[in-house]
C-alpha cells in the first residue's frame, strides 16, 4: 500500500532510535564506571573446578568453598579455570564473570556491610553444577 | 506534533541528566568505592521506568483495538475493501 | 491436496512424493511430532523443580539430558520445520509456480530430519544446546555427545538445502507477470530468513567438525589442554545462532502478515516497510553475536560494538509490531482462533524485546545472564511470538489441508489457556532471574522466593501442558470428523485467499 502519507511510522521509528540510543548511552556509561578497578584493591586468585571454588588471597592463604573478605575494602577477582567453563557469582553484588581455562577474567567489588552472602555457578559445568556453591562471609576489619 | 516534541524533549533530559550525574560521581580517591549494586540496579530500575511506560502505551493501544475494532462492537462498519478483490 | 483425508492414498504414496504439499504435509507432521515430544520434556523439567530436592526425575544427569534435548528438540525438530512446512505449501502458490524449483532436493531435505531427530534422541546429550567447549569436548559422555553432533550436522545441511530451494523458488520461479516487489510478505518472509540460513549456518557446520575431532583427540581447535581457545568455539557458534533467532522469528512473522490483514479484513498498513523491516533484520541481524559473550571477559570496546549492533536491530522489529497495529487499526476483525494466536503473539513480541534490550545493555547483563531472567526471556519469543504464530496459522491452514473446520471453541479455549500459562511461566522466570537462581540448575537451596516462583511457573506449564492436549485431540477429532469447511472462505471473511488446495498434484 505503497503511495499513502506515512508520517506516524517515521515518527515512530525516530522515537525508537532515540530510546535505543539512550538505552546505549546509559549503559555505556554504568559499564565504564563499574569497569574501572580502584588502584588499592587487594587481589583474590578464584579457580573454578568441577565442582568447587578455590580463593587464595594475597598472602597466600587458601580457602576452599569460603571466602572470607572484610567491610570497606577493594577486592579484585582474578578468575580462571582448571577444566571447563564456570562462572563466579555473588549474587547479592551483581558480581559475574566466566571462569575459562586459558585466561584470566578480572572483575572487583567493595563490600560495604557485614554479612554472608552467597556464591554460586552460572554457567553449565556439569553434573553437579546445580550444587557448585559457595559462602561469602564479609567481615569487620581486624586491624 | 506538541506532545512528540515534549516526550522527545522528556527522553533528552533522561540521556542527559543521569549522564552528567555520572560523570561527577565518579570518584577515584582511595578508601571510598564505587557501589557497582547502587549503579547496576539504578540503571535497571530507570530502564524498568522507561520500559513498562511505552510497554503500557503499546499494551493498552492493542488492547483499545482489539475490544474497539472487533466485528461484534456496536459501531463497528464494514471496511472498505470489503466486497472487492483485495 | 486440501482433500487428503477424502481422497485418502496409500501412506508410501505421500512420503515417496516430491511434490511441494505432500512435502509440506511431512514436514508439519514431523515437526508437531516433536513438538509434543519436546514439550512433555519441558513439563518433566518444570516438574521437578516445583519443590527444592529431587521430585521426579533422579539425579542431575538425567535432568541434564532431559533440559539439552528439549532445547535443541524444540528450536530444531519443531520450530524450523514447521516453517518449513508452511514454505512448503504457500510459497510456490504465492509465487504462482508449479512446485518447489527443485523439488527432489526438497523431499531430501526433509528426509534428512527423521534420522537427525532420532540421533538426538536415542543419544540423549547432555551438554546443553550450545556444545560449550571445553565441557562438550572432556567432559560429555559419549556416544550421546556424538551422536547429538551428528544429528545437529545433518539438519544443517537440511536447512541448508531446504534454503536454498525457497530462495530459487522465489527468485527464479516466481511467474513472470510478478515483480519481486508484489510477492506476498510472508514469501519475503521466507527469502529473508532463507538467506540468513545460507550465510549463517556454514559457520556452526565448520565448529561442528572442528569439535567432533576435537572430541576424538586428534586435534585441539577448542580444547586449552591442547593450546585451543573456549572462545572461538563460542564466537563461531553465535555468528551462527544469533543470526539464526532470526531465522525463528522472521517466518512467524510473516505468517502474522498472512493472518491479520485477513481477519481484519484490510490490506497490510505498508507492505514496504514489512520488506523493509524485515531485510533489514536479516542483515543487521549480523552484527550483534557477541552479546551472548560480555561475560566471558570481551574487553569494553568489543562489549559496546555488540551492544550497539543488538540495539541497531531494534528499531526494524519494531517496525513490525507498528505495521499490525496499524493495519488493525479502523479494522473489522474477527477474532476467530488464528486471529487471536496472531495477536497474543504480538503482544508478548513487546515484552520479549524489551527483556532482550535490557540483556543487551552491558552491565545489566551481570544480572540477568545465566539466570532464568534468560530463560524467560527467550521463551516469550519462541513460544509466546513464534510457536503462537506457528499454532496460529495451523488452525489457519487447517481447513484448507483437511478440508474440515477445527472446532472454534476448542480452540479458542486453547488459545485462552496457553496465553495464561505463557505469562505465568515466562514472566515469573524473569523475576526468579533477578533473584539470581541460574538456569540449567537440577536442584536449588531452599531460598522462600525461589520456592515461590518455581511454583507459579510449574503451575503455570501444566496450564500450557492441558491446553496442548486439547490441541491435540482438537486436530485429531477434527481432521476426521470435524465439520466440511468451505474452502473458498472458510472463514467467511471475504477477499483473495491463497488456496494451497489449487496446487496441482500428480497423484490426484
Ligand atoms: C527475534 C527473536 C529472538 C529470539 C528467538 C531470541 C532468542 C534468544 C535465545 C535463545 C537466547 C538464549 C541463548 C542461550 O543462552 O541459550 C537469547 C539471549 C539473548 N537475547 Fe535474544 N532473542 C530474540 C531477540 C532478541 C532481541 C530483540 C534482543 C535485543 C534487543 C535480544 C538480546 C539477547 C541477549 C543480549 C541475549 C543474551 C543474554 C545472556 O545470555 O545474558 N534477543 N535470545
Ligand atoms: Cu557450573
Ligand atoms: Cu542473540
Amino acid at each position: 500500500m505503497s503511495g499513502h502519507s506515512n508520517w506516524p511510522e517515521w515518527i515512530y521509528v525516530a522515537v525508537v532510535i532515540a530510546l535505543m540510543a539512550w538505552v546505549g548511552a546509559e549503559a555505556w556509561e554504568a559499564e565504564r564506571l563499574v569497569e574501572h578497578v580502584p588502584a588499592d584493591a587487594k587481589t583474590i586468585i578464584v579457580t573454578g573446578q568441577q565442582w568447587f571454588w578455590t580463593f587464595e588471597h594475597e598472602d597466600g592463604t587458601k580457602e576452599i568453598g569460603e571466602l572470607h573478605v572484610e567491610v570497606g575494602k577493594a577486592y579484585k577477582f582474578e578468575i580462571v579455570s582448571t577444566d571447563v567453563n564456570h562462572s563466579f557469582n555473588i549474587h547479592d553484588y551483581v558480581v559475574l564473570i566466566d571462569a575459562i581455562p586459558g585466561r584470566v577474567n578480572t572483575v572487583w567489588f567493595a563490600p560495604d556491610k557485614v554479612g554472608e552472602h552467597d556464591i554460586q555457578c552460572r554457567e553449565y559445568c556439569g553434573l553437579i553444577h546445580y550444587n557448585m556453591r559457595g559462602t561469602l562471609y564479609v567481615t569487620e576489619p581486624l586491624s | 506534533m506538541k506532545f512528540i516534541f515534549g516526550f522527545l524533549l522528556i527522553i533528552g533530559v533522561l540521556v542527559i541528566v543521569p549522564a552528567v550525574d555520572f560523570a561527577f560521581a565518579a570518584g577515584d580517591e582511595p578508601g571510598k568505592y564505587l557501589d557497582r549494586r547502587a549503579v547496576i540496579w539504578n540503571l535497571f530500575y530507570k530502564m524498568m521506568t522507561v520500559a513498562f511506560t511505552v510497554g503500557s502505551v503499546v499494551s493498552g493501544t492493542i488492547i483499545w483495538q482489539v475490544w474497539r475494532f472487533r466485528e461484534s462492537h456496536p459501531k463497528a462498519k464494514p471496511t472498505s475493501y470489503e466486497g472487492t478483490d483485495w | 491436496m486440501t482433500l487428503e483425508l477424502q481422497k485418502p492414498r496409500p501412506i508410501w504414496q505421500i512420503m515417496f512424493s516430491t511434490h511441494h504439499t505432500d512435502v509440506g504435509l511431512l514436514y508439519l507432521i514431523t515437526s508437531l511430532t516433536f513438538l509434543f515430544l519436546g514439550g512433555s520434556l519441558a513439563l518433566g523439567i518444570r516438574a521437578e523443580l516445583f519443590y527444592p530436592g529431587s521430585q521426579i526425575i533422579a539425579d542431575s544427569m538425567t535432568f541434564n539430558r532431559i533440559f539439552t534435548v528439549h532445547g535443541t528438540t524444540l528450536i530444531f525438530l519443531f520450530i524450523i520445520p514447521f516453517a518449513s512446512a508452511v514454505g512448503n505449501y504457500y510459497v510456490p502458490i504465492m509465487v504462482r509456480y508449479k512446485d518447489m524449483a527443485y523439488p527432489k532436493l526438497n523431499a531430501i531435505a526433509f528426509w534428512m530430519i527423521p534420522p537427525a531427530g532420532v540421533l538426538i534422541w536415542l543419544g540423549f546429550a547432555d551438554f546443553t544446546w550450545y556444545a560449550t567447549p571445553p565441557y562438550s569436548i572432556i567432559s560429555a559422555p559419549g556416544p550421546a555427545a556424538d551422536m547429538w553432533i551428528f544429528g545437529l550436522k545433518i539438519l544443517g545441511i537440511s536447512s541448508v538445502l531446504g534454503a536454498l530451494n525457497f530462495v530459487v523458488t522465489i527468485l527464479k520461479c516466481k511467474h513472470p507477470d510478478m515483480s519481486i516487489g508484489q510477492i506476498p510478505l510472508m514469501a519475503w518472509a521466507f527469502l529473508s530468513s532463507s538467506l540468513i540460513i545460507i550465510v549463517a549456518i556454514p559457520t556452526f557446520a565448520a565448529a561442528l567438525l572442528m569439535l567432533l575431532t576435537d572430541r576424538l583427540g586428534v586435534s585441539g581447535f577448542f580444547n586449552p589442554a591442547m593450546g585451543g581457545d573456549p572462545i572461538a568455539y563460542a564466537h563461531l557458534f553465535w555468528f551462527t545462532f544469533h543470526p539464526e533467532v532470526y531465522v525463528l522469528v522472521i517466518p512467524a512473522i510473516g505468517m502474522m502478515y498472512e493472518i491479520i490483514p485477513r481477519f481484519s479484513r484490510k490490506p497490510i498498513y505498508s507492505y514496504n516497510s514489512g520488506v523493509f523491516a524485515f531485510v533489514m533484520l536479516s542483515i543487521v541481524g549480523f552484527s550483534s553475536w557477541a552479546h551472548h559473550m560480555y561475560a566471558t571477559g570481551m574487553s569494553f570496546t568489543e562489549k559496546t560494538v555488540f551492544m550497539v549492533g543488538t540495539l541497531a536491530a531494534v528499531p526494524a522489529s519494531a517496525m513490525h509490531v507498528f505495521n499490525f497495529v496499524a493495519t488493525m487499526w479502523n479494522g473489522r476483525i474477527r477474532f476467530a482462533t488464528p486471529m487471536m494466536w496472531a495477536v497474543g503473539g504480538i503482544a508478548l513480541f513487546f515484552s520479549a524485546g524489551a527483556g532482550g534490550v535490557v540483556n543487551s545493555a552491558m552491565p545489566l547483563d551481570f544480572t540477568t545472564h545465566d539466570t532464568y531472567w534468560v530463560v524467560g526471556h527467550f521463551h516469550l519469543f519462541v513460544m509466546g511470538t513464534i510457536a503462537f504464530g506457528s499454532i496460529g496459522y495451523l488452525y489457519y491452514m487447517f481447513p484448507y489441508v483437511t478440508g474440515r473446520m477445527y472446532n472454534e471453541t476448542w480452540g479458542k479455549i486453547h488459545f485462552v489457556l496457553s496465553f495464561i500459562g505463557t505469562i505465568l511461566v515466562f514472566f515469573t522466570q524473569h523475576v526468579l532471574g533477578l533473584y539470581g537462581m541460574p538456569r540449567r540448575i537440577y536442584d536449588y537451596p531452599p531460598i522462600p522466593e525461589w520456592i515461590a516462583m518455581n511454583q507459579i511457573a510449574t503451575v503455570g506449564a501444566m496450564i500450557i501442558g492441558i491446553s496442548m492436549a486439547i490441541f491435540l485431540a482438537n486436530m485429531i477429532h477434527s481432521a476426521g470428523k470435524g465439520k466440511p469447511a468451505d474452502t473458498d472462505d472458510p472463514f467467511g471473511l471475504g477477499g483473495k485467499y491463497y488456496y494451497p488446495f489449487e496446487a496441482k498434484n500428480p497423484s490426484h
